[in-house]
C-alpha cells in the first residue's frame, strides 16, 4: 500500500481559551483531492496552518509521506514538498509579477544565496518564470508591478506562487474568495487541470466549484471533524445540513 | 540604475576627477567626506532599502574598525597593509555578534540595535586606557603600502573615490543579483517567502553581515582620511545621520545614499558658516523629506520623469 501523502494525529491548537482545532486526525491518500468545509470559525484555517508548518499544533502530530515532520519548520516542509496558498493574497505587492514568480523557483535551490550575478544572468530562471505566468494566463503582464493587479489577477499569482515551489502538496485556502462567478470558474478550470499526482487540500466555501473537484470532503465544525466522505454522501449528511443552516 | 542614472554618474565621476584642479584643499576634503560617509549611508541602506530592517548601530561597525586601524598602526606601529585588513575584520567581526538582532522586526529591531550602538560607544569612552577616552587616537599616519603610498590629501582624495567607485559599481551587481531579490521578498512579505522555502532569517543575517563590512570599509576610509578618531566616530547621531543620508537621497537606490550624503554634508558646511542651529535645519530636511519626497531625492525625481513621460 502506498503510503498517504498526509497523516495527522490527533491535532489541538489552542489560542489561551479558544481550542480552535480539537484532536483532529485525517489522512489524505497520494494524489487525492480532498476539500474542507465548515462554517467560519471551524478551524480550517488554523489546521491548515499547523500542516504548512506556520503554526506549531499545541499537541498531536503531522506526518508527510510517513515522516514525522512536526518539529520540522515551514520552509523545510516547502523543502519536501508541501506548497500553499493563502486565504488573503500574500503576494510580493513591490515587485514585478516575474520576480514574484522568480523567487517561488528559488526557494528550495541555492541559486538564491548568488549576490555576484544577476537575475539576468539566468536565462533560464526567466523563462521558467514565464511558463509558470503562462498557466495562470498572466504571462503578458510579466514586467508589470503587482501593485497595478486586480485583485483576481492576485489570486492567480497567489495560486503561481505555490505551483512554482513544485508542490507535491498543495493546500489551498479558499482559491476563489472574494472572486466573481466567472473568475472563480477560471480558478476552478486552473485547479482541475493540475497533474493528478499533486495531492490537493482545499478550503472553499463555493459548494458547487468544491464539490465538483473533491474526491473527498471533510466537514470540520468547532474544531472537530464531524464528517468525511464522497461529495454525495456528505451533501446528504443531515448533520452537514444542520451545520451549515443553523439546526443545532 | 537607468540610462539617465548612469549618464547622471558619469557626469558626476568626471566633475570628481576634475576637481583637484577646480577647487582648493577645503572643497577635496569636504568631497572625501561626502564619499566616505555616502559608503556608511550605503551600508545602512542595504539592510533598509533591500530588507526593510532599520539599523542605528551602523556606527558601531564604523568606529570600530576606524580605532583598529588607528590603534594598531599608531601604537603598535602595524604597518597599512596589516592594519587595515585588521580593522575591515574586527568590524565585521562586530556585526557577526551584533548579527544576532536580526532576530527582532520592526521597533525591537530598532531598539535593540541602539542599544549595541551605545555600548560601543560607552567602551569606546570609558575604556580609556585603551581607547584614548574621549580624545581618542591621534596622528594616524596616510596609508602606504610596499612602495605605494599616498603623502598628500589629493592623492588619497583619488583613492577614495576610486574605492567608492568600485563599490557602487559592486552594490549595482549586487541589488540585481537573486540574493537581493530574496531580501526584497522578505522586506513585502515574511510569512510568504517561509511558506516557498525560504529561510529568511538566514538571508537576513548575511545580510546584515554584509552591510557590516561596507560600514567597516567605510570606518577604515575615514581613520586615514580624518589622521584621527574618537568616540563621536560611534555615536548614536553618527548612526542616525547615515540613515538620513539614506533616507534623503532615496532609499533603496544605488546611488541614493551617496547623494543623501552630498545634501547633508554640504547643508552642514555651507549652513554652519553663518547659522548655529545647522543640526535644525537638518531635522526640516528630513521633515520636508519624509512628507513630500518619501521616495528621497531620487524617487522625486523619478517621480517628474514619469509624470513628464505620461503627460
Amino acid at each position: 500500500m502506498k503510503l498517504p501523502a498526509i497523516e495527522l494525529e490527533l491535532i489541538s491548537k489552542q489560542f489561551g481559551g479558544l481550542l480552535a482545532v480539537d484532536a483532529v486526525s485525517l489522512m489524505v491518500a497520494n494524489g487525492e483531492r480532498r476539500v474542507l468545509i465548515g462554517p467560519n470559525g471551524a478551524g480550517k484555517t488554523t489546521l491548515f496552518h499547523c500542516i504548512s508548518g506556520t503554526l506549531q499544533p499545541s499537541s498531536g502530530c503531522v506526518k508527510l509521506f510517513g515522516d514525522d515532520v512536526t518539529k520540522l519548520t515551514e520552509n523545510r516542509r516547502t523543502e519536501l514538498g508541501m506548497g500553499r496558498t493563502f486565504q488573503i493574497s500574500n503576494v510580493f505587492t513591490e515587485l514585478s509579477l516575474l520576480e514574484n514568480v522568480v523567487l517561488a523557483l528559488m526557494g528550495t535551490v541555492s541559486r538564491k544565496w548568488t549576490v555576484h550575478r544577476s537575475v539576468g544572468h539566468y536565462p533560464e530562471l526567466r523563462s521558467r518564470a514565464l511558463d509558470g505566468l503562462d498557466r495562470v494566463g498572466l504571462k503578458a503582464r510579466a514586467d508589470d508591478s503587482v501593485n497595478d493587479l486586480s485583485y483576481g489577477d492576485r489570486r492567480q499569482l497567489e495560486m503561481a506562487l505555490a505551483l512554482n515551489t513544485n508542490p507535491k502538496i498543495l493546500l489551498l485556502d479558499e482559491p476563489c474568495a472574494g472572486l466573481s462567478p466567472s473568475e472563480r470558474q477560471g480558478i476552478a478550470k486552473m485547479i482541475s487541470t493540475l497533474p493528478r499526482d499533486i495531492t490537493l487540500i482545499m478550503i472553499e466555501h463555493d459548494m458547487d466549484i468544491a464539490l465538483a473537484l473533491a474526491d473527498s470532503v471533510t466537514v470540520l465544525h468547532r474544531g472537530k471533524i464531524i464528517v468525511e466522505g464522497s461529495p454525495a454522501e456528505v451533501q446528504a449528511n443531515s448533520e452537514v445540513r444542520d451545520v451549515y443552516f443553523g439546526n443545532i | 540604475m537607468s540610462r539617465t542614472g548612469i549618464l547622471f554618474a558619469l557626469f558626476v565621476l568626471t566633475f570628481a576627477i576634475l576637481l583637484p584642479s577646480l577647487a582648493g584643499p577645503f572643497w577635496i576634503g569636504l568631497v572625501t567626506q561626502i564619499l566616505i560617509f555616502g559608503l556608511l549611508a550605503l551600508s545602512v541602506d542595504l539592510l533598509l532599502g533591500q530588507t526593510g530592517l532599520f539599523s542605528l548601530c551602523h556606527a558601531a561597525f564604523f568606529a570600530i574598525s576606524a580605532y583598529t586601524v588607528a590603534i594598531l598602526q599608531v601604537r603598535y606601529g602595524l604597518p597599512t597593509i596589516l592594519a587595515a585588513p585588521a580593522g575591515l575584520l574586527a568590524g565585521t567581526l562586530l556585526s557577526v555578534v551584533f548579527g544576532v538582532s536580526v532576530r527582532t522586526r520592526g521597533v525591537y529591531f530598532i531598539l535593540i540595535t541602539i542599544a549595541l550602538g551605545y555600548i560601543v560607544w560607552g567602551v569606546l569612552l570609558r575604556w580609556s586606557s585603551f581607547t584614548g577616552g574621549d580624545n581618542g587616537v591621534t596622528n594616524v599616519p596616510f596609508p602606504s603600502v610596499g612602495v605605494a603610498s599616498i603623502s598628500t590629501q589629493t592623492e588619497y582624495y583619488y583613492f577614495v573615490l576610486a574605492m567608492i567607485s568600485v563599490c557602487t559599481l559592486a552594490y549595482r551587481v549586487f541589488i540585481n543579483s537573486p540574493f537581493a531579490l530574496v531580501l526584497r521578498g522578505i522586506k513585502g512579505s515574511e510569512t510568504r517567502m517561509r511558506s516557498l522555502g525560504y529561510r529568511t532569517g538566514a538571508h537576513l543575517y548575511v545580510a546584515f553581515v554584509i552591510s557590516g563590512l561596507v560600514a567597516s570599509l567605510a570606518g577604515v576610509l575615514y581613520v586615514y582620511y580624518n589622521r584621527f578618531v574618537n568616540p563621536a566616530a560611534a555615536s548614536f547621531p553618527n548612526s542616525v545621520e547615515a540613515t538620513l543620508m539614506a533616507i534623503v537621497g532615496g532609499s533603496g537606490t544605488i546611488l541614493g545614499p551617496l547623494i543623501g550624503s552630498g545634501v547633508i554634508l554640504g547643508l552642514r558646511n555651507w549652513v554652519s558658516g553663518f547659522f548655529e542651529l545647522y543640526a535644525t535645519l537638518i531635522g526640516i530636511v528630513f521633515i520636508v523629506t519624509v512628507l513630500w519626497a518619501p521616495q528621497g531625492i531620487l524617487g522625486l525625481f523619478n517621480h517628474l520623469q514619469i509624470r513628464r513621460r505620461s503627460s
